[in-house]
């Protein structure tokens, strides 16, 4: 390698339905990507660490924190993020469940707890209190407390069950 | 928003090409969840990624059934580790430890090389992977080495990887009747970790998280002054997770209750 590595490359990518192909600097999150250059600013961004889940979204429909992945990894992925969830003015069943279940108040944890909901609903569609906790517990929220939270995803994934 | 200073990346499928481009300004990538926020922390500054994501070489999870071995790449992350039928057949303890590691989206990007090499002290899989007798093989450009898991992790936040090298394979024998891997968790990190091998004539002990790097003892079954000693001469660690006593108090409750040793 005597070349000096590149300091952007080519993404080609599919962001909530949509094709996308930009050519992004290396050292760009995936959060700035989805922010900064397509506006997607439903994606929160807090301690930037890993550890608080408010900038989750789904890539290939795992669960990343989109603070701490770079940009360059989302070539030949399928990305979606919270604004990807609802089909028109039609919510996604945890979208709604989370109203019914009251389980937001300042709502800058939601984004991030909805598409963790949304990912193991998705993995696991008959998981049980101990699996929501277990895939829950990387989210925080500092307002409402998960009780309301734990509901809204067990309530979810009865009526995705019976759809 | 912390932004990253500019970053070069070198990408390749070919391992050889890997190999050639890893050094201390090169640094190895593959879930980017220790080195990103390492590099937004200031911490390291690498001029360039390597990305580990595209070799083959790297990502393989082989079950040999005549040696009695699971060899794992050292790009497979968590979740498929923790998946993988094989794993879970014959490393069952090994699979689940990786189903418990940080949170779900850690177990999406995070690697086993990575966990490995960054050695952070409060991991699950030094732990166990040393309990478990694995062996990593080493790469460089200019050939490779083979490793026991305490000749590899040999600090905190170090091990013995020359700058040019990267881990590329860890091999793990089937786990051993009687096996058994505790921790104690209130954070993202365990504040401690025990793996566990007893049999009718042996305690083997494998203590994590709490002290800068896994410890392993095998002791004579019901040897309960050689266990105190190992309990009494650990080093642990003083951290936002506790005090060494509060650390030693907690491990030698959990081996009285779980060995019936009075300690």
């Amino acid at each position: 390698m005597t070349a000096p590595a590149p300091t952007s490359t080519v993404v080609r990518c599919r962001i909530n339905g949509r094709d996308v192909e930009m050519l992004v600097p290396v050292r760009l999150t995936v959060a700035e990507l989805l922010r900064d250059r397509l506006g997607l600013t439903g994606t929160k961004v807090s301690c930037e660490m890993q550890v608080c889940g408010v900038c989750t979204v789904l890539v290939d429909g795992n669960p990343v924190s989109s603070c701490a992945t770079l940009a360059c990894d989302l070539d030949g992925t399928e990305v979606l993020t919270v604004e990807g969830l609802a089909r028109g003015r039609n919510l996604h069943p945890v979208q709604e469940a989370f109203m019914d279940a009251n389980a937001l108040q300042c709502g800058f944890c939601t984004p991030g707890f909805i598409m963790m909901a949304v990912a193991l609903l998705d993995a696991h569609p008959d998981a049980d209190q101990a699996e929501v906790r277990e895939w829950m517990d990387g989210n925080l929220c500092r307002c409402t407390g998960y009780a309301p939270i734990e509901t809204a995803v067990t309530v979810a994934a009865s009526r995705m069950d019976a759809q | 928003m912390a932004v990253l200073p500019e970053l070069g990346l070198v990408r390749s499928g070919d391992l050889d090409d890997v190999l050639a481009a890893v050094d201390y300004d090169h640094a190895p990538f593959a879930g980017g969840t220790e080195l990103v926020p390492a590099m937004e922390l200031g911490l390291r500054r690498p001029a360039a990624i390597v990305d580990l994501k595209r070799v083959e070489a790297l990502k393989g999870i082989e079950v040999d059934a005549e040696a009695g071995t699971v060899t794992i790449g050292a790009a497979v992350t968590h979740r498929r580790l923790s998946d993988h039928a094989g794993v879970r057949e014959h490393l069952p303890t090994l699979a689940a430890a990786a189903s418990r590691v940080g949170n779900a989206r850690v177990r999406s990007t995070g690697t086993v090389g990575g966990n490995l090499c960054f050695a952070e002290p409060r991991s699950d899989l030094g732990c166990v992977l040393l309990a478990l007798g694995a062996t990593a093989e080493v790469r460089s450009a200019h050939g490779a080495r083979t490793l026991g898991i305490d000749e590899l992790i040999v600090g905190a936040f170090e091990t013995s990887l020359e700058p040019d090298e990267i881990l590329a394979t860890v091999t793990v024998p089937f786990e051993p009747p009687g096996m058994s891997y505790w921790k104690l968790q209130s954070y993202e990190r365990p504040t401690l970790g025990v793996a566990l091998v007893v049999t009718e004539d042996r305690w083997e002990i494998t203590v994590g998280a709490a002290t800068e790097r896994p410890t392993r003892i095998v002791l004579a079954a019901g040897d309960t002054a050689g266990l105190a000693d190992f309990v009494g001469g650990l080093e642990f660690s003083d951290d936002m997770t506790g005090p060494p006593d509060y650390k030693r108090s907690v491990l030698r409750a959990y081996l009285q209750r779980t060995l019936g040793a009075e300690l």
